[in-house]
C-alpha cells in the first residue's frame, strides 16, 4: 500500500510539473523539458494499471493511449491555435482507436467522421476568420497555470490511487464467461450484428430520445443561425434588435 | 481478454483526458481553445462511459456516447457562432477583453507580462483645453473600447 502510495505521488508531481512546464508561460524555457516529464508521469500512472492478459493487446493498447493523451496535451500547450486544432484531430483519431479497441465499432467511425470530419473543420474556418497574424500576445501566457496544473494532476492522482485499490483487491468476483446466457451475448455490446443491435437499441427502446436529441439539433442551428445574423444585421446599421 | 483490466484502464484514461481539457479550459486565454477543451471533456466522458457499458455488457453507454456525439454537434455551432460574434465586437480572441462582465467584488485583470504592441503613437493634435476634464470609470472606458 506504501509503495503504491508513493508511486503515485510521484507520478501525480511528475504530471504535474510537465503539465505546468509545457503550458505557455511568456518567454520562459522548458516546454521540451515539459513534453518528457509529462510521459514520464504518465508512464508511471499507467504502470499502476492491471495487465490485459495478452502481451500484444498491452502494447496496441498503450500506443493508442500513449498517442491520445500525449496530443491531448499538446492540444493545450501549443501557442498556435491552429496547431492546437490539428492535434486535438489526433487526440481525436487516438479516442476513435480506442472505442475501436473497446468493441464500439460504430462510436470509432462516427467519431472521424463527425468530430475530425465537421466540428474540427468548423473550428479551423473560424480560426482562419478570427485569427489575427502571427502569434498575438494572449497566446503566449496562461491564467494561474501552476494552480490548474497540480490541481488536475491531483484529482487524476487520487482517482489512480482508488481504482488501483480497488481492482489489486477486488471487492466482486469476475464473472466467468460461461455463466452468461448464449442470449445475452447474442444480444451484448460484442454481438456479431453491431450495427442491427445497436440500431434496434435506439430506435427501439430510445425513440422519444431520439426525437428529442434531433429536436435540439434543429433548435441549435436556429440559434447559431440568429447569433450570426445580428453580425451582419449590425454593420449594416440597422438597429440591435430589429 | 481481462473485463476488469480494460475497465480500470479505460476509467483511467477517461480521467486523464477530463483533466486535460480542464487545465486547458481554467489555463488558456483563447476562446477556440477553451472550446477545443471542453470538447476534450466531453471525449474523456465518452470512453468512461464506452467502457462501463463494455464491463456491464450494456448498450446504454454506447446510446449516451452518440447523445454526447450530438450535443458536442450543437454546443460546437453555437459556441462558434458566439465567438464569432465576440471577435467582430472585441477584434481578439482573448477572453480578458470581456473581463467588464465579472462580479462586482473582483479586482480588475491586469496582464504585466504582455509585450507592448509594435508601432509608434499617432499624433494628434492638441486642442485648447474646454472646461474640465470629466472622470470616468475605468471599467466602462474598457466597455466602451470593443462595444
Amino acid at each position: 500500500m506504501n509503495t503504491l502510495l508513493a508511486m503515485i505521488g510521484g507520478a501525480t508531481l511528475l504530471f504535474a510539473a510537465g503539465l505546468w512546464l509545457s503550458l505557455p508561460r511568456g518567454r520562459a524555457p522548458g516546454r521540451a523539458l515539459g513534453a518528457v516529464v509529462v510521459a514520464a508521469g504518465l508512464g508511471l500512472f499507467s504502470a499502476q494499471t492491471v495487465s490485459l492478459g495478452s502481451a500484444i493487446a498491452d502494447v496496441v493498447f498503450y500506443l493508442i493511449a500513449a498517442l491520445t493523451v500525449i496530443s491531448a496535451v499538446a492540444t493545450i500547450s501549443f501557442r498556435n491555435p491552429v496547431y492546437s486544432a490539428i492535434w486535438f484531430a489526433l487526440s481525436l483519431l487516438g479516442t476513435a482507436g480506442l472505442f475501436l479497441f473497446n468493441g464500439a465499432q460504430f462510436l470509432g467511425v462516427a467519431t472521424i467522421v463527425v468530430y475530425a470530419g465537421a466540428i474540427l473543420v468548423t473550428f479551423l474556418f473560424v480560426l482562419m476568420l478570427a485569427q489575427p497574424e502571427g502569434q498575438a500576445p494572449y497566446d503566449r501566457v496562461s491564467w494561474a497555470a501552476p494552480l490548474s496544473a497540480v490541481s488536475g494532476a491531483l484529482l487524476v492522482g487520487l482517482l489512480t490511487f482508488v481504482l488501483a485499490d480497488v481492482f489489486q483487491n477486488p471487492v466482486v468476483e469476475e464473472r466467468p464467461v460461461a455463466q452468461v446466457s448464449e442470449a445475452e451475448l447474442a444480444d451484448g455490446v460484442l454481438a456479431d450484428q453491431h450495427m442491427a443491435t445497436l440500431g434496434r437499441w435506439l430506435f427501439g427502446r430510445q425513440l422519444v430520445s431520439i426525437e428529442v436529441i434531433g429536436t435540439l439539433l434543429l433548435v441549435a442551428l436556429v440559434g447559431a443561425v440568429a447569433v450570426v445574423g445580428q453580425i451582419h444585421h449590425r454593420e449594416r446599421g440597422g438597429p440591435m434588435h430589429g | 481478454m481481462a473485463e476488469v483490466a480494460l475497465l480500470e484502464k479505460y476509467l483511467l484514461i477517461g480521467a486523464l483526458l477530463f483533466r486535460i481539457g480542464l487545465v486547458g479550459f481554467f489555463t488558456r486565454r483563447n476562446t477556440i481553445i477553451m472550446f477545443l477543451s471542453i470538447e476534450m471533456m466531453l471525449q474523456g466522458v465518452s470512453v468512461s462511459l464506452v467502457a462501463w457499458g463494455r464491463y456491464h455488457n450494456d448498450w446504454g453507454g454506447q446510446i449516451l456516447v452518440i447523445f454526447i456525439l450530438t450535443i458536442a454537434a450543437c454546443e460546437a455551432a453555437i459556441a462558434l457562432a458566439v465567438v464569432l460574434s465576440l471577435f467582430h465586437k472585441a477584434g481578439a480572441l482573448d477572453i480578458a477583453l470581456w473581463q467588464t462582465l465579472r462580479e462586482d467584488n473582483q479586482p480588475a485583470f491586469t496582464d504585466p507580462k504582455m509585450p507592448e504592441p509594435r508601432g509608434d503613437d499617432p499624433e494628434w493634435p492638441k486642442l485648447t483645453p474646454a472646461g474640465i476634464e470629466p472622470t470616468a470609470d475605468p471599467d466602462e472606458i474598457i466597455h466602451r473600447m470593443h462595444v
